[in-house]
């Protein structure tokens, strides 16, 4: 019990706190393990992007115990997922949810399909998963758009999605206490900023 | 701006808090009063109508500015003697029509009386006296009742009556207050609820967004910055809105109304509604929050927030079941529309000729930040929580309760030629309904100007 109190407590705090600012954020953050994320862009045959900082206390290492996706599909998008949660009332419960993913090979905004069960008839509704952009955020190397109404694994996220050597990728973390949208903003641009770009090797 | 806490945290007892506006103060402070035309000469028979009102045109459309600050305060019966009562509220209701003219930039007072005061203290000449819904063949005043989207422990209120204030002024609506509940002996007060609309007409972002964002409402940034209410849109729309006897009891021939007493009242619904924003803005893309606040697959300009709804763009029936059965959605308007707009031309009881389309029931909702209300005599029956929620407080007016209600099954899929569109409480395909939940109901008898005060008593 005890074990899960603190990482809950240091969250609380970090909030608290105003969350760490970009201005406190060292430059060119490493990313956190390196050969995860060089595997991914080996596997796929394209670039990747590796989150040097991740809100407390997750981190990006894919295949550590925060993240709980780690897809790729036969078209070789894939999906990295991180997430945090804790169940309980006020500062002792939330969520803290990253997706990052990377479509190699297109850069148009992909579709998604709901399926609306009315009255025993499945309608499939096809939408573009991501909609709404309200706006751009710039980063060294990156104009990113950001985009409010998003589906699929991405539903009540926010995401930015930019485009990089014939592929497009995004950025998405969950509106959901402890954070709300301003935070969700301010962690994204966060996250976006120490994003570091792996090429693949082979 | 941010509100402190104590601004968010009001008093328990009533009497501390009548005047009180808490975070509503900050609506004088995020806009001024918008211009208005000058005061309405005359009072007409009609409590529920404001004169002087501003008309403005928005995306081709005439939008009505509706009055910044309102309020409602409902309450029990606490006087004793119910003629003296009469006589005591009916001159605080004159000294207030003698004081500001019943414009926004005055004060519009209304007076509504529930089931619970004609059942306790007027039972006899009620029998007699209030009108029946010839439609329906039941009495025009019905108890609230839950509808299929509303929660099972939506609270049906038995108060005995409300007061509805509005105005541009703070203080002519904590004159209001103080004249009617302070001290007079007349009433227990159940309930403070508070609210605002507008502000965003004359440019600039609306009082919506900025009361908010200020709050700190989950979803508040993502509302567009001019926006009249909440959820994005324009709700106050001339063609949406019932014109000006309409709504009364006798207009369309609704109801029979004996002796002519309640001529020129009308019925007023009044529930409590909390929006999540959030769950609107980051689930719903601006296409889906068009097609299910209007009607599926309606196309207009990205961000438009005033859709001009006009007779010519009156949904039928049969329009919202096509749309169903392709879709399996419907819109919210447009599963109103037949039920809540005229399907034929109708030569009312007043002469006027109201056109096939016409909208018939005239709201007077608006936002709030109450959870959900400012006060409450009874916090633990009414859920009462300190922190600010996104809401409604919805008033509407119509002819009778079951006119109320025909258009609100409507909006559950159940339509007035009894066609019943199957859908799961707070599905996607129910529209905006997935995002609502209505926490109060109460259904009330709203009488003309000259029986406003203690109605019935005098036939005792």
């Amino acid at each position: 019990m005890r074990r899960l109190v603190l990482p809950v407590l240091a969250v609380a705090l970090a909030l608290a706190a105003g969350g760490a600012s970009s201005a406190a954020l060292p430059k060119n953050l490493p990313c956190p393990n390196k050969a995860s994320w060089q595997r991914l862009a080996n596997r796929i045959k394209a670039p990747v992007y590796c989150p040097a900082w991740l809100p407390d206390p997750l981190v990006g290492t894919i295949g550590n115990r925060w993240n709980n996706i780690n897809s790729v599909s036969p078209d070789r998008s894939y999906l990295e997922s991180f997430v945090w949660q804790e169940t309980g009332g006020g500062a002792a419960g939330g969520e803290l949810h990253v997706n990052l993913r990377g479509y190699p090979g297109r850069t148009t905004i992909p579709t998604c399909t709901e399926v609306n069960t009315v009255n025993g008839k499945n309608h499939h509704v096809t939408m573009p998963c991501f909609a709404d952009p309200s706006g751009t955020v710039r980063v060294p190397g990156i104009t990113a758009t950001m985009y409010t109404v998003n589906q699929d694994a991405d539903q009540w996220h926010v995401l930015l999605a930019w485009r990089h050597a014939g592929g497009l990728y995004t950025v998405s973390e969950h509106v959901a206490p402890p954070l709300d949208f301003d935070k969700v903003v301010a962690y994204l641009k966060q996250e976006l900023n120490a994003l570091v770009l792996i090429n693949p090797t082979t | 701006m941010r509100f402190t806490r104590k601004q968010v945290v009001v008093g328990a007892a009533a009497a501390g808090v009548l005047g009180a506006a808490g975070i509503y103060e900050a609506v004088d402070q995020l806009t001024t009063a918008p211009e208005r035309p000058a005061a309405a000469a005359e009072l007409g028979p009609e409590q529920h109508l404001l004169g002087g009102q501003r008309i403005v045109r928005e995306n081709g459309a005439e939008v009505i500015v509706p009055p910044l600050h309102h309020e409602v305060v409902t309450a029990t019966v606490e006087a004793e003697d119910l003629r003296d009562a009469q006589r005591k509220l009916e001159e605080a209701l004159a000294g207030l029509d003698r004081r500001y003219p019943a414009t926004p930039a005055g004060l519009g007072v209304l007076v509504a009386w529930g089931l619970p005061y004609f059942r306790r203290y007027v039972p006899a000449p009620a029998q007699t006296y209030l009108p029946r819904d010839r439609r329906a063949e039941k009495p025009a005043l019905l108890d609230a009742v839950r509808f299929p989207s509303d929660p099972a422990d939506t609270i049906l209120e038995q108060n005995d009556v409300a007061v509805l204030l509005r105005s541009d002024r703070l203080d002519h609506i904590a004159d209001a207050e103080h004249a009617l509940f302070d001290g007079t002996g007349l009433f227990r007060v159940t309930s403070i609820r508070k609210g605002f609309a507008g502000g965003g007409f004359d440019g600039g972002v609306s009082l919506p967004k900025q009361m908010a964002v200020a709050a700190g409402v989950g979803g508040a940034d993502l509302i567009p910055d001019t926006a009249e209410l909440f959820m994005g849109f324009t709700s106050t729309l001339v063609a949406n809105l019932g014109p000006e006897h309409i709504a009364n009891l006798e207009t369309l021939g609704l109801a029979f109304v004996p002796d002519g007493y309640f001529r020129g009242g009308t019925h007023m619904h009044l529930s409590h509604i909390a929006e999540d924003l959030e769950a609107w803005y980051l689930n719903f893309a601006f296409d889906e929050r068009v097609d299910t606040m209007f009607r599926p697959h309606l196309k207009v300009k990205p961000g438009t927030q005033t859709v001009p709804q006009g007779p010519g763009d009156v949904a039928t029936s049969a329009d919202v079941v096509r749309d169903y059965k392709e879709s399996g959605t419907i819109g919210h308007s447009q599963s109103i529309q037949p039920s809540s707009r005229l399907q034929e031309d109708y030569l009312g009881e007043d002469g006027t000729l109201y056109k096939k389309g016409t909208a018939i029931p005239q709201r007077a909702d608006f936002n709030t930040l109450d959870n959900p209300f400012f006060w409450s005599a009874d916090p633990k029956r009414d859920r009462m929580k300190t922190v600010p929620t996104a809401g409604v407080h919805f008033v509407v007016f119509n002819p009778t309760s079951d006119d109320f209600h025909r258009n609100r099954m409507a909006m559950d899929g159940v339509l007035p030629d009894g066609t019943k569109l199957k859908f799961e409480p707070h599905s996607r395909g129910q529209g905006f309904n997935a995002v609502l939940t209505t926490t109060h109901r109460q259904n009330f008898l709203v009488p003309p100007r000259r029986h406003r005060s203690f109605p019935l008593v005098e036939r005792l």
